[in-house]
C-alpha cells in the first residue's frame, strides 16, 4: 500500500514536469522562400535558439509556390503562424481576413515604428487603413548602365539619360548590331515582371493600374514598341525575364538595362566593365518620379494559435534589419537604417541611388485580386509590342478588364 | 421469412468463396483491386474537375466541396475571351503536328533500324536518351538552342545561309508554337520509334517472302503488309502521342511560357495559368475538363479502330 502511495506520487511529479515544459515551450511555424544564405532563414533559426521558450519549425517555400501553398493551407487549416508573402499579393490574404490586423501590436511595439518604413511598401502591407503585416525587404528598379560604351560612343557618363526622350536617343547612340550591341535591355515578359517594369512608366505619368490607358501610359507603351521596331532592345525582350536580360548586360551585348539591386553582386563579379545606376528616366524634365517596389512582406496568418508568440518572433526579425544589407545583400523598407559601405566603389555608389530611387517606389496594387489587374497589364504589354494591336487599343481593352475588377 | 432468406444465402456465398480460389470470382479480385485504385485516384479527382468547372471557386473555399453553383457560367465567359479560339487552334495545331512529326520520324527510324544493319540495335538504344530526359531539362536546352541572339539554331542557318536575320523563335509571334513542336518532336519520336520497331517485329518474316515470291515491289509490301499489321501499334502510338502531347506542359514552361501575347498558349497551359498564376481555379478546372471530352472521344475512336483487328 505504501509502495503504491510512493508510485502515486511520483506519477503526479512527473505529470507536473511534463506540463511546466508544455507550458513554456510553444513552436510556432514559419514559412518563406529564404534558403541558408538569406535572411529569413537565418534570422528564424536565432530566434529559435534565443531560449524563450519559443521554438520554431522553419520551412523553405519555392518563389512560384508561395500563394498556392499557403493558400491551401489556409483552407485546409494547417496553415503557418508566420508566412512571407510577395507583397503584391498581401492583399489577396488581408483582403479576406486570412491575416492578423497587426495595427495595434504595431502601435504598442518598441521594436517595429510604422513611420520607419518607406511609404511603399508600407502601404503593401495595408489594407483598410490598417496593417496586417511587417515589409521584410524592399527593392526597386533603375537604370543601369556601361560607362565604357558611354565613352566610346562620346556620351558624358556624368550625365545620363533623365528624360524618356534622351533614354531613346542614348540607346540609338549605343546601339551597334554588327558587335551584337542593343542599346538598351528590359523585361516585358507575361508575367509579374512585366508588370513590374511597365507600371512605373505610367505612374511617372499620373496614371496607375487603375488608370492604364491615359495619354502618359500610351506613349510610354509607344515608346517601348519603337526599342523594339528599331532593334535597339532584343526581340527576346517578350519573353526574357529581368535577370536574363540583364545577364546580357554583364556579357557586353546591351549597353543599358533596367534591373534592380538584387543584380548587384553577380555584376561586381561578372561585369569587366564600368557601370554606374542612374534613377529611371522620367517622361520629361520635371516630371513625377515613380519606381517599382519589389520584395515580401512578413505577416501572421488569422488563425494561429500564438499570436503574441509569433509577433515577438516579427519583432526579432525587424529588429536585425540592420543587418539585412551588409549580412545578405538586402535592402531593408525602412529609411531609419543607414547602409554601411562595403567598399566596392560602383555597387556602394550603386546603392546610393537605390536608395533615392526607394523613395519614388511605389506599391503595386494592394487589391486583392491583383493577379487578374497585372494580367490585364501584361496582356497589354505583349499584344502592342507583337504589333496585335496598336498601345492606344490594348490599353483601353486593359482598362476595360481591369475596371470589370475594380467594380 | 427471414431466416429462410438467411439458409437460402448460405450456400451462394459457399459458392462465391470457392469462386475466388477456382474460378472467376479470383478474376473478379484481380481486376477490382486496380479497378478501385483507378477509381480512387483517377475516377474521383475527374469528377471532383468536372464539378469545380460549374461552380463558382473562391480561392479560400478550395477545401470545401460544397460551392455555389453557378451552372454553365464558367463555360459561356471562357468561350467569350478573346483568347478561347486561338488557344484551341494552337492546340490542335500543336497535337497534330508534333504527332505528325513524332510519328513520321519514328516511323522512318524504326523501318531504318529494322533493316538490321551492324551497330543498328545500339544505335536504337542511344535515340531513346531523349526520352528519358525530364521535359523540363529538354526545355532549357531547347531555350538555349532557340535563343534569339546566340542561339545555336540560327547559327547554324546563318552560317549555312539559310536565313540572313536571326530568327527570335521564342519571341516571335509567327514562330513561337513551332519552337515548341520542334522540341516535342525531338523529345517524343524516339518513343514512336521504339513502340513501332516492337510492332515491326512482330510482323512474321514469312509473309514478306511470300509477297516477294508473288513479285510485291516493296511499296507494296509495306502498304499490304507492313501497315495493316501494324494497325494496332499505330493506333497505340498515336493515341499515346495524343495523350502525351496533350499533356506537354513542361517544354511550354520552360521556352516560351505560352507567349509572345499567348502565340504559343495551348489548352492544358492555359489552365495551368488560369488556376496556378490567376487562381482562377473554377475556368482552370473547366479547360481541363474540354480536354477530357476531347480526349475520351479520341480513346473511342481508337478502341473502335481497333475492335476488328485481324490477329495471327
Amino acid at each position: 500500500m505504501k509502495r503504491l502511495h510512493i508510485l502515486g506520487g511520483s506519477v503526479t511529479a512527473l505529470a507536473l514536469l511534463a506540463s511546466s515544459a508544455f507550458a513554456e515551450d510553444v513552436t510556432i511555424s514559419v514559412w518563406s522562400l529564404d534558403k541558408e544564405t538569406q535572411p529569413a532563414y537565418n534570422l528564424a533559426k536565432e530566434f529559435n535558439d534565443l531560449d524563450n521558450g519559443i521554438k520554431v519549425d522553419y520551412r523553405i517555400v519555392q518563389f512560384d509556390d508561395v500563394v498556392t501553398e499557403a493558400m491551401r493551407a489556409f483552407a485546409t487549416g494547417q496553415a503557418p503562424d508566420i508566412i512571407a508573402v510577395d507583397n503584391p499579393e498581401h492583399a489577396l490574404f488581408a483582403a479576406r481576413g486570412a491575416f492578423l490586423d497587426l495595427t495595434d501590436r504595431i502601435a504598442a511595439s518598441e521594436a517595429i515604428d510604422a513611420e520607419n518604413y518607406f511609404p511603399g511598401p508600407l502601404n503593401s502591407v495595408t489594407w483598410d487603413g490598417n496593417y496586417f503585416g511587417v515589409p521584410k525587404a524592399t527593392n526597386t528598379i533603375a537604370l543601369y548602365y556601361n560607362t565604357d560604351m558611354f565613352e566610346a560612343a562620346g556620351l558624358d557618363p556624368e550625365d545620363p539619360p533623365e528624360t524618356w526622350d534622351e533614354l531613346v536617343e542614348t540607346a540609338r547612340k549605343l546601339n551597334k548590331p554588327e558587335d551584337n550591341i542593343y542599346g538598351i535591355a528590359f523585361s516585358a515578359k507575361a508575367n509579374e515582371e512585366g508588370t513590374f517594369q511597365f507600371l512605373p512608366w505610367v505612374q511617372m505619368t499620373g496614371g496607375g493600374y487603375d488608370k492604364i490607358n491615359g495619354d502618359g501610359a500610351v506613349r510610354a507603351l509607344e515608346i517601348w514598341k519603337s526599342l523594339l521596331d528599331e532593334g535597339l532592345a532584343s526581340p527576346d525582350t517578350l519573353t526574357r525575364g529581368q535577370w536574363d536580360s540583364t545577364g546580357t548586360f554583364n556579357s557586353g551585348n546591351a549597353a543599358m538595362v533596367i534591373s534592380g539591386p538584387w543584380e548587384l553582386n553577380r555584376m561586381v563579379e561578372e561585369a569587366d566593365f564600368n557601370w554606374r545606376v542612374a534613377l529611371l528616366p522620367v517622361p520629361e524634365e520635371g516630371a513625377q518620379r515613380a519606381s517599382a517596389m519589389g520584395d515580401f512582406n512578413w505577416a501572421i496568418f488569422a488563425n494561429t494559435e500564438h499570436p503574441d508568440e509569433a509577433f515577438q518572433a516579427l519583432e526579432y526579425f525587424a529588429s536585425q534589419d540592420e543587418r539585412l544589407f551588409p549580412d545578405f545583400g538586402q535592402l531593408p523598407a525602412r529609411g531609419d537604417i543607414e547602409l554601411p559601405p562595403t567598399g566596392v566603389a560602383p555597387k556602394d555608389a550603386a546603392l546610393q541611388v537605390f536608395l533615392e530611387q526607394l523613395k519614388y517606389a511605389k506599391a503595386r496594387g494592394p487589391h486583392p485580386e491583383w493577379p487578374k489587374i497585372s494580367k490585364a497589364i501584361q496582356d497589354a504589354i505583349q499584344l502592342t509590342l507583337t504589333g496585335q494591336k496598336t498601345a492606344q487599343t490594348a490599353l483601353d481593352d486593359a482598362q476595360k478588364r481591369i475596371d470589370a475588377v475594380l467594380n | 421469412m427471414r431466416s429462410r432468406r438467411l439458409l437460402n444465402g448460405y450456400p451462394k456465398m459457399k459458392r462465391l468463396l470457392s469462386s475466388v480460389t477456382d474460378g472467376k470470382g479470383f478474376d473478379i479480385l484481380l481486376v477490382s483491386l486496380p479497378l478501385l485504385f483507378l477509381l480512387a485516384f483517377s475516377g474521383l479527382p475527374l469528377l471532383y474537375n468536372v464539378l469545380m468547372s460549374f461552380q463558382e471557386v473562391d480561392i479560400f473555399s478550395l477545401g470545401r466541396l460544397i460551392r455555389p453553383f453557378i451552372g454553365l457560367d464558367n463555360y459561356r465567359e471562357l468561350f467569350a475571351a478573346p483568347e478561347f479560339w486561338p488557344i484551341m487552334w494552337n492546340t490542335m495545331l500543336f497535337v497534330v503536328c508534333s504527332i505528325a512529326g513524332q510519328f513520321t520520324l519514328g516511323l522512318a527510324l524504326a523501318l531504318f533500324f529494322d533493316t538490321g544493319f551492324r551497330g543498328s540495335s545500339f544505335l536504337r538504344g542511344l535515340f531513346l536518351v531523349s526520352w528519358v530526359m525530364p521535359g523540363l531539362v529538354v526545355g532549357a536546352i531547347w531555350n538555349w538552342i532557340l535563343s534569339g541572339d546566340f542561339g545555336v539554331l540560327n547559327y547554324l542557318l546563318t552560317s549555312s545561309g539559310l536565313i540572313s536575320e536571326n530568327i527570335f523563335w521564342r519571341s516571335d509571334v509567327d514562330y513561337s508554337l513551332w519552337a515548341v513542336v520542334l522540341a516535342n518532336i525531338w523529345l517524343g519520336t524516339s518513343f514512336n520509334m521504339i513502340l513501332l520497331s516492337v510492332g515491326l517485329a512482330g510482323i512474321p518474316k514469312d509473309l514478306y517472302e511470300a509477297s516477294e515470291l508473288d513479285g510485291a515491289n516493296i511499296l507494296q509490301r509495306f502498304s499490304t503488309i507492313t501497315l495493316p499489321m501494324m494497325r494496332s501499334t499505330i493506333g497505340a502510338v498515336i493515341s499515346l502521342g495524343l495523350i502525351f502531347t496533350l499533356q506537354q506542359f513542361d517544354l511550354f514552361a520552360a521556352i516560351t511560357s505560352g507567349g509572345p501575347a499567348n502565340s504559343s498558349n495551348v489548352a492544358q497551359y492555359w489552365a495551368w495559368e488560369l488556376s496556378f498564376r490567376q487562381y482562377d481555379f473554377a475556368k482552370g478546372a473547366t479547360v481541363s475538363t474540354l480536354m477530357i471530352i476531347t480526349v475520351m472521344i479520341a480513346a473511342v475512336l481508337y478502341v473502335r479502330s481497333t475492335r476488328h483487328e485481324v490477329r495471327i
